[in-house]
């Protein structure tokens, strides 16, 4: 089985792994870096759990492979707060209580970090097409979209 | 410290991804395990080869039913082998009932070679005759539990006053058949464990459950070990609605523990399940059939009700027998019945096992009421509103178990200030639906309607369980108290449970928020609390609390430090029906709650969205507001999921979309355009500061208040759910030809 030695940066740092041709990015994240906030609810691309940014666009981290990411740029939702200071959106989920079991919430997360980095003042429909990926059984929404706006606002 | 909504403890570390899942916890040296389901709704296994899967390199063990000392299982009933297999001792164990069941555990170095192992396991099965309707089931042509007499094991009744009599008093009668399918909790977290054996000798069980004290009884009745040699540990846990309560790995996790013990080998295994495998594997709400007839006088008086009930309680019990009490009572709906005739059945068939989701039978029931209800009110010309308000339960009225329902009933109040807020206009309804982004409807084939419905549901376990709650409060500092510590093991389940508790822990004391600490869910320190279910673990822990900070005020005021308090709630017992009547006091106390919609439809697509729902719940007293809407709201779109869009298809036995990508939980665009949650707080006199149970009560009367809406917006009952777009379409169809091309 052919592997691949990598290097990428994540969350802000240089970072190199050795990896297999099949391996998914969600699997090099959670079980070779062993940074386990991102999250798999399907590893098939139907719920978001797993959503990271390459080079800033918010992708499905079960439908990459790790080898893609030689070169690339990836954050994920241990990468949002700095200096122990917070994303507003973070902020805002918990202030608003956008976060129930929480399983989803990573997922939530980046791709409202994707939406608000190139809409800094989205209406709620857009809110809704930018998470339309991203499954939350909990919430029933209300509070994850009010949470978006509301850090929207905030920024 | 009650009434305010305090940020949730646990937000943090799900914000910044360093909360820990079951699937998260990193142990050194893990063994990696696979769970082999057998794929088999009904058949005898002749012969099981596990040679190929044993030579796979990395391959440490494979466990079989041979393996488990008492084979068996269940939450209620022992009706359920751990796994399937040969040379069990447990009678009838080589036959599998359930495409779920499971065949073997293969522990390994690796996933991979635990998934290969796996696949290489040979077995050879005796098909047997695959029972999925429970009409047939009810023939007993094939028995499903070969110990059982019939199919049909659980049977309940009501008889109550002259059903003759109540049909002459009937100016209107009203009488349908209903149907109500499965569905799938979706919780976004798979099931994941992790086990181990810790540092006084317990075998460890690190997992994703509603009560851990349960899982722990099973795990030790499973290995025959006392309970005190098992710890059961809950971490962050993705979600559950009831769909965590039964074992899913917990016991195969645990055996694995002992048997790699016994093999010398101390290393933690873990197992994750896929997707598919958690769909496939664990129960779902229960598809019932009910054929009932309804009758009123002119006035709006009900004067009977005939009820005929058949659960598919699929291949084991887990807790059907529970499902099916609760549908049993609530399908007569909060209402004064004089005369009754209910007969309600579960039946085994080879179908995936029915079990508790969240509203536990009450959705099933009230379908049914509130659907009857609706129907009436436009037979006899009355609002639905004002018909339910001439015949809603009051203090001391006989229920349809023949007694008073538990002081406190406030149905009446959450009915009015529903109503009334659902009054006051709306103006969402003004945009239009788009069924598709890139086809807009055509404004002429959209119809918009409102209907109404309500609801009450048993809080905590009915039926003469004992019920209890425990709790351990310590008080710490010398002069003043410094520091709270409350032991209790209710799980948090992504409710907020823990931040309640602590919430209840600072206003029994009379100490800041912030001075009290928690340790949660861990055999190893807490008592039993009971399952996080039934909407009562507020309910239920708040008692709790108040008796464990009684205590330990009276020993810190005799000035022992710390002050430890420790309290076992129990509340007043209640009965099982009475087998000829079903008369009895079945249950605690009770959570009311109303909902209305505005509901738009296009008849051209079939597609439903809900501009606006308001839903009045009865809490009692909200400990933390953000929480109870964050329920409200969450219980909403599940239940507009269960109505609308999630449609669980199984053929023979076989589930046929187990994924999210052909099983539609509703997502963000989903969402009705308003939930409005109005908060009434009515005290439960038996509550703690009043405090209600409330988390299932809005999921309960969305669906007949989506169907009420329909009617109103087309003409046409709908008796079936769920309302997808291709069954609205057909019904529309085929009763509106003229409308429709
Ligand atoms: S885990 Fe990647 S989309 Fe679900
Ligand atoms: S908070 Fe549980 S899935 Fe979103």
């Amino acid at each position: 089985m052919a592997v691949h030695n990598i290097t990428f940066t994540l969350n802000g740092e240089a970072e190199a792994a050795v990896v297999p041709s099949h391996m998914t990015l969600l699997q090099m994240l959670r079980e070779e870096i062993v940074m386990t906030g991102t999250k798999n609810g399907c590893a098939a691309g139907e719920c978001g759990a797993c959503t990271v940014l390459l080079n800033g666009e918010p992708v499905n981290s079960c439908l990459v492979l790790a080898v893609e990411c030689d070169g690339q740029t990836l954050v994920t939702v241990e990468g949002l707060a700095h200096d122990r200071q917070l994303d507003p959106l973070q902020q805002a989920l918990i202030e608003i209580g956008g976060v129930q079991c929480g399983f989803c919430t990573p997922g939530v997360l980046i791709s409202a970090r994707a939406l608000l980095d190139r809409n800094p003042h989205p209406t709620k429909a857009d809110v809704q097409a930018a998470l339309v990926g991203n499954l939350c059984r909990c919430t029933g929404y209300v509070r994850i979209i009010d949470g978006v706006l509301a850090a929207a606002e905030r920024a | 410290m009650l009434g305010k909504s305090i940020f949730r403890d646990d937000a943090h570390g799900k914000v910044t991804g360093s909360a820990l899942y079951p699937g998260d916890i990193e142990k050194d040296h893990f063994l990696h395990a696979k769970l082999l389901f057998t794929g088999q709704p009904h058949a005898r296994m002749i012969r099981m080869d596990t040679a190929a899967a044993e030579a796979v390199p990395g391959v440490v063990c494979i466990l079989k039913a041979e393996d488990v000392p008492v084979n068996e299982h269940g939450l209620v009933m022992l009706d359920q082998p751990v796994m399937v297999g040969l040379n069990s001792k447990k009678p009838f164990s080589d036959v599998s009932r359930w495409e779920g069941d499971r065949a073997a555990m293969i522990v390994a170095e690796t996933e991979e070679a635990a998934a290969r192992a796996r696949d290489l396991i040979e077995i050879e099965w005796e098909q047997l005759p695959v029972v999925t309707s429970p009409v047939e089931a009810m023939r007993d042509e094939t028995i499903i539990h070969g110990e059982e007499p019939s199919n049909v094991y659980k049977h309940y009744r009501i008889r109550k006053g002259e059903m003759a009599a109540g049909w002459a008093a009937a100016d209107v009668i009203v009488e349908e058949t209903y149907q109500v399918p499965m569905q799938e909790h979706a919780y976004l977290q798979p099931e994941a464990g992790v086990s181990y054996i810790d540092e006084e000798g317990r075998v460890t069980v690190e997992v994703a459950g509603q009560w851990t004290h349960e899982d722990q009884t099973l795990i030790a009745h499973a290995l025959d070990i006392p309970k005190e040699q098992v710890r059961v540990i809950y971490p962050a846990i993705g979600g559950a609605f009831g769909g965590r309560e039964d074992m899913s790995v917990q016991i195969v996790l645990a055996l694995a523990s002992q048997r790699l013990r016994e093999m010398g080998i101390n290393r933690p295994v873990r197992i994750q399940w896929t997707r598919e495998e958690s769909v496939i594997g664990h129960h779902k709400r229960h598809a019932v059939t009910i054929h009932t007839r309804w009758g009123a006088a002119k006035t709006g008086e009900l004067t009977a009700i005939e009820v005929e009930m058949i659960l598919d309680a699929g291949s084991y019990n887990c807790t059907s027998n529970k499902v099916l009490g609760n549908a049993h009572l609530t399908v007569a709906g909060p209402y004064r019945i004089p005369n009754a005739h209910i007969d309600s059945y579960a039946v085994y068939t080879n179908n995936c096992p029915g079990g508790a989701f969240r509203g536990f039978g009450a959705p099933q029931g009230c379908f049914v009421a509130e659907s009857q209800m609706n129907k009436l009110a436009i037979a006899l010309g009355i609002d639905p509103v004002e018909l339910r308000l001439k015949n809603v339960l009051r203090e001391g009225e006989a229920s349809i178990t023949d007694t008073p329902l538990p002081a406190g009933i406030s149905i009446k109040t959450v009915i009015e200030q529903c109503a009334d807020k659902f009054e006051e206009p709306f103006s969402g309804a003004q945009v239009l639906p788009r069924s598709f982004q890139s086809l807009p409807a055509d404004p002429k084939a959209l119809r918009r309607g409102r209907g109404f419905a309500c609801a009450l549901k048993n809080i905590g376990f009915s039926f003469g369980f004992p019920e209890r709650s425990e709790a351990y409060v310590e008080l710490r500092g010398r002069g003043e108290i410094d520091r709270v510590v409350v032991r209790h093991a209710g799980a948090d389940v992504g409710q907020g449970a823990h931040t309640a508790f602590k919430q209840m822990v600072a206003e029994a004391v009379g100490v800041p928020y912030e001075k009290v600490e928690g340790v949660f869910s861990d055999t190893a320190y807490t008592g039993d609390s009971g399952s996080a279910s039934a909407s009562r673990l507020t309910w239920m822990t708040g008692n709790a609390i108040r008796g464990a900070v009684e205590k330990a005020l009276t020993l810190w005021k005799q000035e022992e430090r710390p002050a430890v308090g420790f309290f076992r709630y129990q509340p007043p017992p209640t009965e099982m029906l009475d087998d000829k009547t079903g008369k009895s006091n079945p249950n605690i106390t009770y959570g009311y709650v109303a909902e209305a919609v505005d509901v738009t439809v296009d008849i051209e697509t079939g597609h439903i969205t809900i501009d606006r729902v308001v839903c009045a719940n009865d809490v009692g007293r909200a400990v933390n507001p953000n929480l109870i809407e964050g329920q409200i709201e969450g219980a909403v779109v599940q239940a507009f999921g269960y109505a609308v869009t999630e449609n669980l298809q199984s053929k023979n036995g076989h589930i046929l979309n187990p994924r999210f990508s052909t099983y539609l939980i509703p997502g963000i665009r989903d969402v009705p355009q308003k939930v409005e949650s109005l908060i009434i707080e009515e005290p439960d006199p038996q509550g703690p500061w009043g405090v209600r149970g409330m988390a299932e009560m809005p999921f309960i009367p969305l669906a007949p208040a989506i169907t009420a809406a329909l009617y109103d917006a087309t003409g046409v009952w709908f008796n079936e759910l769920p309302l997808t777009p291709g069954n609205v379409r057909m019904r529309l169809k085929n009763t509106l030809v003229p409308d429709l091309t």
